[in-house]
């Protein structure tokens, strides 16, 4: 008899796709807001992603190494791990490091900025996701918390900059009217036409949220291999829009006034598009079932679009770490019920 | 009557079909073997008891073991001969009880008389002596099914015949679409009922379009999504009926028979002759040439490998069944059951056999649970030991093994074990401790001023439930 005959329990044919599809197709929904970045940012942008990504995938390795090949007990030959990492390697980290660095500005001086990128790629991959037991066991989105990280640590050169303003030639912060701030500002308006927000042209902001178009298409890339449901984005851009139509109302002196053509002012401004799309849809830090996933999505809406009015800043990854956390409270209440369950209470048997 | 297409359900797959492998072969007739080995556990419930001695010669359609109890059903001898031996095997489905027989080669037969416009009685009476079961997988009595508790106003048809590669319900349907309305009108008058519906997947149309000839059978187009043929599901689709959690579908009022068990039945009640033999799909990319053959119960599997030319290629994985819920193989010494509807021979490309990496929460297997459970909370708290969790969060109970959420599973997590792993537990949990009698039967409390649990802990295990 042929030893090579598997024996298992069924199913005996599975889909072709696996972890490792997914996280390629993910860099590859990517791709379009990183090239978009590149072309309004030029190189800098570039070696900024390359440094963020590379920080990422090289501190995975060095944690797989020193915990497999076990520097106390010399077990195994380098070669040897090296080979297992590849086999084992699925692409999650890359996803971190692309996001970690559309999400943030560029700088006309990327050497500048070089270590704290570095540093955040680091804290990302080695914090918050490794420690907690590597892919899918981390407890919230390791390229949010990463830039909360540089936030706090570099709050000036980095993160401020984001939407508020930006670095300008001489290298300075230069804390100009974007539009995201005359949005949440008293007497909100916009002060840029959609187009221009909708394509990034002209448009202050970090590497990737900027060109809104570039976004989209990764959104109908993502969606239409399934690799995100396509109603999640929709249901918190409508709810998101909404309610921040609702806040911005009370920001006129003349008194409360609904306008709703701020919706897609609002929509279009900062990071939200993106951190939607990118990161509220990761799978491991959101609810695992539909109903979980309702809630998780219309809760964090509103929080954004409160929270963005009340703070007058960028808030997106702070409440997406925000949510991430309640995930485990939500997945325990949102309970699906099986087929067949209501009739059966309705009998009282 | 005009097919209609049937209820939108939530849930499922759609796995790559593959019938086209063996879609177009006609039913074949495997020519009688040299030596059957016939289980003596050949439907859901308790094995039967052998009736026959070594050396008896035994009569194609013969009884040779006794139905034991009101959940099991009588075996029949597939070929005449000798019993050759009665022995215990370790084959596909554990440790069974097999008669022997070694072929004379005259093909006695000894059938049942037919009956002639039968009544409601005289065919439940015949489902009984022949031996029909569910020819579906499960193998259910049909004597069991046709005689149901509660009132019943449907006979369901189940053509869906899901799962992939499977071709022979298909094959029937074409070939034999008279012989399934007769049998199904005899079930139906059993049951005393009217309505007739039959669901057929839409990958099927010749199949759908001969069943639409005639007027007391309504064909149901089903959507080509896993697992249509469900008995839930089916019975959801196509007359929008919810069968409650713990019931049976006779409580909505329906009964569900498989299309080859229709078949079964005409045979029994026109010709007599009792359930000895159905139709096999053989397919794979690794078998030469992928058939559809009329195999008799108890034939070796390594024959009828051979007799569709053997393997093309060295297969991966070896399954008795259909490739979502079938039986991996060691080997191909083991023998056909009343339930076997398919034997696959998968090739390298095919198999599924990766390495299982860690869950990364995409909820891709509750998307597609077609009982809509969670399989990923369960397979969390099994791992952890935690049963009761299993259970709550992840409704194991409920499940219907169709294996889905593992076919989905991008991480390609063991799903279906952690379900099988928990659903075992928890009944063993939820057995009643059993009780040491002393010799005038009274409930023993203490053995020479030990308590029993510490006397004789052998005595107080649970003996795990074997349904084979």
């Amino acid at each position: 008899m042929d030893n090579t005959i598997v024996v298992s329990t069924p199913p005996h044919v599975k889909s072709k796709r696996t972890t490792r599809g997914i996280m390629i197709d993910v860099c590859i929904a990517l791709a379009p807001a990183a090239i978009a970045g590149c072309v309004f940012f030029g190189w800098q942008a570039l070696m900024i992603i390359l440094m963020s990504v590379f920080a990422c995938v090289a501190t995975e390795f060095v944690y797989y190494f020193i915990q497999n090949k076990g520097f106390a007990h010399k077990c195994a030959d380098a070669a040897s791990v090296c080979k297992r990492f590849i086999k084992q390697f699925d692409f999650t980290s890359v996803v971190t490091g692309l996001i970690l660095a559309l999400i943030l500005p560029t700088t006309d001086k990327w050497y500048e900025v070089f270590y704290e990128v570095l540093i955040g790629g680091i804290f990302s991959i080695a914090i918050v996701k490794m420690l907690f037991g590597g892919t899918g066991k981390n407890l919230v989105n390791p390229a949010a918390a990463g830039r909360v990280f540089m936030f706090i640590s570099f709050s000036v050169v980095t993160y401020v900059t984001c939407n508020i303003g930006y670095i300008g030639d001489s290298g300075t912060l230069e804390t100009g009217a974007t539009n995201l701030s005359t949005l949440l500002g008293a007497n909100a308006t916009s002060t840029e036409g959609l187009l221009d927000l909708f394509l990034g042209t002209g448009i202050a902001g970090c590497i990737g949220e900027t060109c809104k178009a570039a976004i989209l298409l990764g959104y109908v890339y993502l969606a239409a291999r399934q690799v995100i449901k396509w109603w999640q984005p929709l249901l918190f851009l409508a709810v998101f829009g909404f309610t921040a139509v609702l806040m911005s109302g009370f920001s006129y002196e003349s008194g409360y006034k609904f306008d709703i053509e701020l919706f897609l002012p609002h929509i279009l401004s900062g990071g939200v598009l993106f951190g939607v799309i990118f990161m509220f849809t990761d799978y491991t830090t959101s609810p695992k079932g539909v109903y979980g996933q309702l809630f998780y999505y219309v809760v964090a809406a509103i929080l954004v679009a409160v929270l963005r009015y009340l703070t007058k800043v960028e808030v997106t990854s702070f409440v997406i770490l925000l949510m991430n956390l309640v995930v485990p409270l939500i997945d325990k209440y949102f309970i699906r019920k099986p087929f067949g369950y209501k009739k059966a209470k309705k009998e009282g048997k | 009557m005009k097919a209609v297409k049937g209820k939108y359900y939530f849930g499922g797959i759609h796995p790559r079909g593959m019938k086209e492998l063996s879609a177009s072969a006609a039913l074949e007739v495997f020519p009688e073997p040299e030596e059957v080995a016939i289980s003596t556990s050949q439907s859901f419930g308790k094995p039967a008891i052998p009736a026959v001695t070594v050396g008896q010669a035994v009569k194609e359609g013969e009884v040779i073991a006794h139905a034991d109890g009101a959940i099991s059903s009588d075996v029949f001898a597939s070929i005449s001969g000798t019993v050759k031996e009665i022995k215990d095997i370790t084959g596909d489905r554990g440790n069974e009880t097999y008669i022997v027989i070694q072929s004379d080669g005259r093909h006695t037969k000894s059938y049942l008389p037919p009956l002639t416009a039968p009544d409601a009685e005289a065919i439940k009476a015949r489902l009984k002596d022949a031996g029909i079961v569910g020819l579906g997988g499960a193998g259910f009595p049909t004597a069991v099914k046709a005689s149901p508790k509660t009132p019943v106003d449907t006979l369901i048809l189940n053509g869906a015949e899901c799962e992939p590669y499977l071709t022979c319900d298909h094959r029937l349907m074409v070939e034999k679409t008279e012989e399934i309305m007769r049998g199904a009108r005899y079930l139906a008058a059993a049951l005393g009922v009217k309505k007739i519906i039959i669901g057929i997947e839409a990958n099927k149309p010749d199949a759908i379009k001969a069943f639409e000839q005639f007027d007391d059978v309504l064909p149901v187009v089903l959507k080509k999504q896993y697992p249509m043929g469900g008995e839930k599901q089916l019975i959801y689709v196509t007359t929008g009926r919810r069968v409650a959690l713990g019931k049976l579908p006779a409580d909505v009022g329906v009964i569900v028979q498989n299309v080859g068990t229709c078949f079964a039945v005409c045979e029994a009640v026109e010709l007599g002759k009792p359930l000895y033999e159905r139709a096999v799909t053989v397919s794979g990319k690794s078998v030469a040439t992928p058939k559809n053959v009329w195999v008799r119960v108890g034939t070796p599997v390594q024959s009828i490998i051979d007799f569709c030319g053997g393997e093309s290629s060295a297969p991966k994985k070896v399954v008795l069944g259909g490739p979502m819920t079938g039986t991996a193989l060691a080997g191909y010494d083991v023998y056909t059951h009343k339930t076997t509807s398919g034997i696959l021979l998968l090739s390298k490309e095919e198999a599924a056999a990766e390495e299982p990496t860690p869950c990364i929460n995409c909820g891709k297997c509750a998307d597609v649970c077609p009982m809509h459970l969670m399989p990923m909370n369960t397979a969390f708290y099994s791992a952890a030991g935690d049963f009761e969790a299993a259970e709550k969060y992840g409704n194991a109970r409920s499940c219907i093994e169709c294996g889905a959420c593992e076919y989905i599973c991008p991480a390609k997590r063991p799903l279906i074990q952690a379900i099988r792993k928990t659903k075992s537990e928890l009944r063993k949990a939820s057995a009643p401790a059993p009780v040491v009698r002393d010799v005038a039967g009274k409930p023993l409390k203490e053995i020479d001023g030990k308590p029993i649990e510490e006397a004789a802990p052998d005595n107080l295990k649970n003996k795990e439930e074997n349904n084979g």
